[in-house]
């Protein structure tokens, strides 16, 4: 007796290559196809009044060290990123601490800190755009108080300053609930045997709450800093990238090179660019994990 | 015991004190939607009119098709929500449970569609949907965000979710001469509601905040969806009509937040519980 | 399109069950309507334009009907509102999608689709058709549209930017405008009057909101300054009159306290501030609820000067139709259709300029008014800049002139700076 061609082990892999399959399609054609037409399109000149696409090799990329405008933008995305990150994971898990117990109103609080997540970007920046104003709702409070509040939208570094608190204040949320999750997901025991052997507060998270979230840790940084380097409606909305270049990140220099001056070439070779940079941060706390994530399975 | 009390005052107080860039900027955007224009940026500012006044409510109705954004983006979030449903939850469960192959570069294949960012995308995106005649439609809209990025991260979550669950269910189904789909569809699914509540929280939140991609793919209103919409009231030389953008803002905002509230229970526990351990 | 997208979007169609030939039918069977006269209803025209007012919108639908019913090869022609913000983002990208309209509204995006031959030239047609009278149009209005001698786009709204006075606000403070000779000085003063008896706001100068640089071309003129050269390739914003005039302009908001300062939102029409600057078009706005005057803009240093904000309508060279096209636009600009147009926008045509002829359809302002504030001024008016590449130029300048707006600039620095950004894509 021959043994049927279709065992368990072949329908199982037939059922999971199939289930990965619209999955899979979708991250071909929706993202690796137009990367590889973007290396194409960095290595063209196309003016689109005519429908003229012209073959210039490296000049898109030799243009990358002549742009003046460059190392202002880098330096703005650089410190917007860092920024969010820092505060974003900072605050997120502090927030996730502070309301990891039980009182009265705890879900209360909860929800006020996450509701910004459910307002939509748009109309978030549109409010705090009027806030900031030098005659608008954060200088009126201030002025309560006795402080003489600044032109915050107006001068390179507040403008900077703002459009991270207002991002961060926005997406905090999610990351609050994810560490929420994790802290939720540590042992009691493994407080009480640190208590019993006298370890304070500070100790105790150092020692034992911060390695047993890191692999969250790792996961939240990763989505903070993808979302920090694609925040585009809050640029374009609240400053649209000024004074100056002060909040011009390399998202936004992107939209203007490639929609708003109409040069595509350039616009993918700056993209490009940017996915290097994602790619290698991403490599980088990959690498790293094995040095401060816990445990990893 | 007295300190013990005295702490919790100092975290309430604390809380209370951070939550409030938290919670003004809606409480403010909600209470101007209804002021005379000329109060909105009254010196010193008020929060609250004396002379409340809906025509901005009115306005927005009639200087777009506000309704009509309205379902725009209602049914675009529910069809990207739906299709990332489906599409992550079988991709999530084939990753974590199903052995075979190559599994595993594919499955970093996959990962990298979170990595690339939309804006490096977004240029030859929009040639290929040109090609395809689907640009000014919402077939762009629906297409990436359900199969792309927002989905590989629910991929993802449902990977982590699956891989956590023990394996003696399935066994058990299995000698009950069950399939794969079936065990799937029976067992893990029903299994997994943290999880895809979870997942549809971020999807539909992902999908109701697209901004560039409207911007680049939308060129009539009746196709706009509303984060797009906010930011078109503005006069024939544009300048902006602050109270009817308030106002359409105020509607895009409060009835999420109703629904949030509401569920605000599921929405949390249903992230928190979601396993997501890294 | 190159073979590389298209490959991409074969995968896409392929991945999404369609054909990607099915999808383009809506571009075929119309190649040969410039030999044969097209069937009956075949050809459809699109027209994209900014303004979303139903009422201007009904009129240019009753014109296209009109056309229709005289031509019965044309099935439909559409109106598409596009944003006025995104106006040039939105029909760039139509463009180079290869979605591109018929006829098109056009601001300053005028000279780069000119440069690139996107445009139908139409001085030959124009002149061609019976009754429309080409040598009825102003100099003045058709150079911004012009490639020489051809003109490339009707210049159908040419609307003269005037001084708008909030009379109450003035009364309120105590102040009277000058009756001959207002100048720029005088409207500093007594927006500083103003601004210290009431908190309102001086004078505001519309949209530039400390962004939009372009708009201060409502004022430099008046120091006998320009953005550039004539021909576009020398920047002369270091000019010593450019500087003045921005010392004026630093002075009136970080010193005498006469402009709002930047982040200050101050809306004359909802009775802010005492001035500003607007176009004639922007009456509709005055709502009634204070007293007003609306005045030629005011003398500077060197005199007396007007500018005029224009708006042209052209044929896209690459329409299916640009045959039926080019004759709606002729059509839709004749003398009958022109006086109508000239409801909304002030005209082209020396025969439709006069005080009485504009009054009949703006009941928010006098014959008068109109008369000394537009009819007066277009015919020596300057435009506001304008130049190949807008946004660019925009972008970079502004991100120069912002160091502008802070009260210890240096305001011959700064200016330098400007012309240090714009200079190479002037002479690109």
């Amino acid at each position: 007796m021959k043994a049927p061609f279709w065992t368990t082990r072949r329908r199982d892999a037939l059922t999971g290559y199939l289930f990965i399959t619209p999955q899979l399609i979708g991250v071909v054609v929706f993202v690796l196809v137009p990367v590889g037409l973007a290396v194409w399109y960095s290595l063209n000149d196309w003016n689109i009044f005519r429908g003229e696409l012209t073959f210039v090799g490296g000049e898109n990329w030799a243009a990358l060290l002549d742009d003046p405008q460059l190392p202002s933008v880098l330096g703005a995305t650089a410190v917007f990123s860092g920024g969010v990150v820092v505060l974003n994971i900072s605050l997120g898990l502090a927030l996730a601490v502070m309301l990891n117990r039980r009182f009265r109103g705890v879900t209360v609080f909860r929800t006020m800190f996450f509701s910004p997540v459910v307002v939509s970007v748009v109309a978030w920046t549109l409010v705090w755009g009027f806030l900031l104003q030098d005659n608008g709702g954060i200088n009126a409070a201030l002025s309560v108080v006795g402080i003489d509040g600044t032109n915050w939208l107006q001068n390179g570094n507040t403008a900077m300053v703002a459009v991270i608190v207002t991002q961060v204040i926005r997406s905090v949320g999610v990351n609050m609930v994810l560490f929420l999750a994790a802290l939720q997901g540590v042992p009691g025991e493994l407080y009480e045997a640190a208590r019993i052997d006298g370890a304070g507060d500070a100790a105790i998270f150092r020692r034992i709450t911060l390695p047993l979230i890191s692999p969250t840790l790792l996961l939240t940084a990763i989505i903070t800093i993808v979302g920090a380097l694609q925040a585009f409606a809050q640029i374009a909305v609240l400053t649209q990238g000024g004074p100056g270049l002060s909040t011009t990140v390399l998202v936004y220099y992107v939209f203007q090179q490639a929609f708003e001056f109409n040069d595509i070439g350039y616009g993918s070779t700056l993209a490009l660019m940017l996915l290097t940079f994602v790619m290698l941060l991403t490599l980088l706390q990959w690498q790293l994990r094995r040095k401060w994530v816990f445990h990893e399975n | 015991m007295r300190t013990d009390l005295a702490r919790r005052i100092v975290l309430v107080v604390a809380l209370t004190v951070l939550a409030i860039p938290f919670v003004i900027p809606t409480v403010w955007m909600i209470a101007s939607s209804v002021k005379p224009l000329a109060e909105i940026f009254q010196s010193p500012p008020t929060l609250f009119t004396s002379s409340p006044t809906f025509e901005a409510y009115a306005e927005a109705f009639r200087f777009q098709p506000f309704a009509r954004q309205y379902v725009n983006s209602v049914y675009i979030a529910v069809v990207v929500t739906v299709i990332t449903l489906v599409v992550s939850s079988m991709a999530g469960y084939a990753f974590a449970r199903i052995r075979f192959p190559g599994s595993n570069a594919l499955f970093l294949v996959v990962l990298v569609g979170l990595l690339v960012p939309s804006e490096v995308t977004i240029v030859p995106l929009f040639q290929m949907f040109t090609e395809a005649g689907m640009v000014n439609t919402h077939w762009p809209l629906i297409l990436v965000t359900a199969l792309a990025a927002p989905c590989v991260l629910a991929t993802f979550i449902m990977r982590q979710f699956f891989i956590a669950l023990p394996g003696e269910l399935e066994e058990a189904a299995r000698l009950d001469g069950l399939g794969r789909p079936a065990i799937w569809a029976r067992i893990a699914l029903p299994l997994a509601k943290p999880a895809l509540s979870a997942v549809t929280i971020l999807t539909f939140l992902a999908s109701w905040n697209l901004y560039l991609e409207p911007t680049v793919y939308l060129t009539s209103p009746e196709l706009f969806t509303l984060p797009q919409a906010l930011t078109r009231f503005t006069d024939a030389y544009g300048g902006e009509m602050w109270n009817t953008q308030l106002a359409a803002a105020t509607m895009t905002v409060v009835p999420v937040l109703i629904v949030f509230v509401i569920a605000q229970r599921q929405f949390v526990e249903g992230l928190a519980h979601a396993g997501l351990k890294g | 399109m190159t073979t590389a997208t298209r490959l991409g979007a074969a995968m896409l169609a392929a991945a999404i069950g369609l054909t990607a030939a099915g999808c383009s039918a809506d571009s075929t069977g119309s190649d040969d309507t410039s030999s044969t006269p097209a069937a009956a209803g075949s050809v459809d025209l699109r027209m994209t334009v900014w303004t979303s007012n139903e009422d201007q919108l009904a009129l240019f639908d009753s014109i296209a009907e009109s056309y229709r019913a005289e031509h019965p090869e044309i099935g439909s022609i559409t109106f598409e509102s596009l944003p006025f913000a995104d106006y040039n983002t939105t029909l760039t990208t139509q463009i180079a999608g290869g979605n591109a309209p018929d006829l098109a509204w056009m601001g300053d995006l005028s000279e780069d689709l000119i440069s690139s031959d996107a445009l139908v030239p139409l001085t030959e047609k124009l002149q061609d058709t019976e009754g429309w009278n080409y040598d009825d149009l102003l100099d003045s209005v058709t150079a911004e549209f012009s490639d020489g001698d051809e003109l490339y786009a009707y210049p159908f709204s040419n609307s003269p930017f005037a001084l708008y006075v909030n009379t109450d606000l003035l009364a309120q403070a105590g102040q009277t405008l000058p009756a001959d000779g207002l100048t720029w000085e005088d409207v500093s003063t007594i927006g500083a009057a103003v601004n210290a008896a009431t908190g309102k706001g001086g004078f505001v100068l519309r949209d530039f909101d400390y962004a939009s640089w372009n708009v201060l071309g409502t004022v430099w003129p008046g120091w006998g300054a320009a953005a550039w050269s004539e021909d576009g390739t020398e920047c002369t914003f270091d000019s010593p009159e450019m500087t003045e005039a921005f010392r004026f302009l630093h002075d009136a908001a970080f010193v005498d306290g006469s402009m709002p300062g930047p982040g200050t939102t101050a809306d004359f029409f909802a009775g802010d501030s005492a001035f500003t600057v607007a176009q004639v078009s922007r009456a509709s706005l005055l709502d009634g609820s204070f007293a007003y005057d609306v005045v030629p803009l005011p003398e500077g240093p060197a005199g007396e000067y007007s500018v005029i904000g224009q708006a042209g309508v052209g044929v896209l060279s690459s329409s299916d139709h640009v045959e039926e096209a080019t004759d709606f636009l002729a059509y839709l600009t004749n003398p009958e259709n022109a006086a109508l147009l000239a409801q909304y926008f002030p005209p082209p045509r020396e025969s439709l300029l006069t005080g009485e002829a504009l009054a009949a359809n703006n009941p928010k302002l006098t014959a008068e008014q109109l008369q000394t504030v537009v009819v007066d001024r277009i015919p020596d008016a300057v435009t506001l800049p304008n130049h190949a590449n807008p946004a660019e130029i925009a972008q970079k300048g502004k991100t120069a002139l912002d160091a502008m707006w802070t009260a210890d600039a240096d305001v011959e620095a700064v200016l330098g700076s400007v012309c240090d950004a714009i200079q190479p894509l002037l002479s690109r």
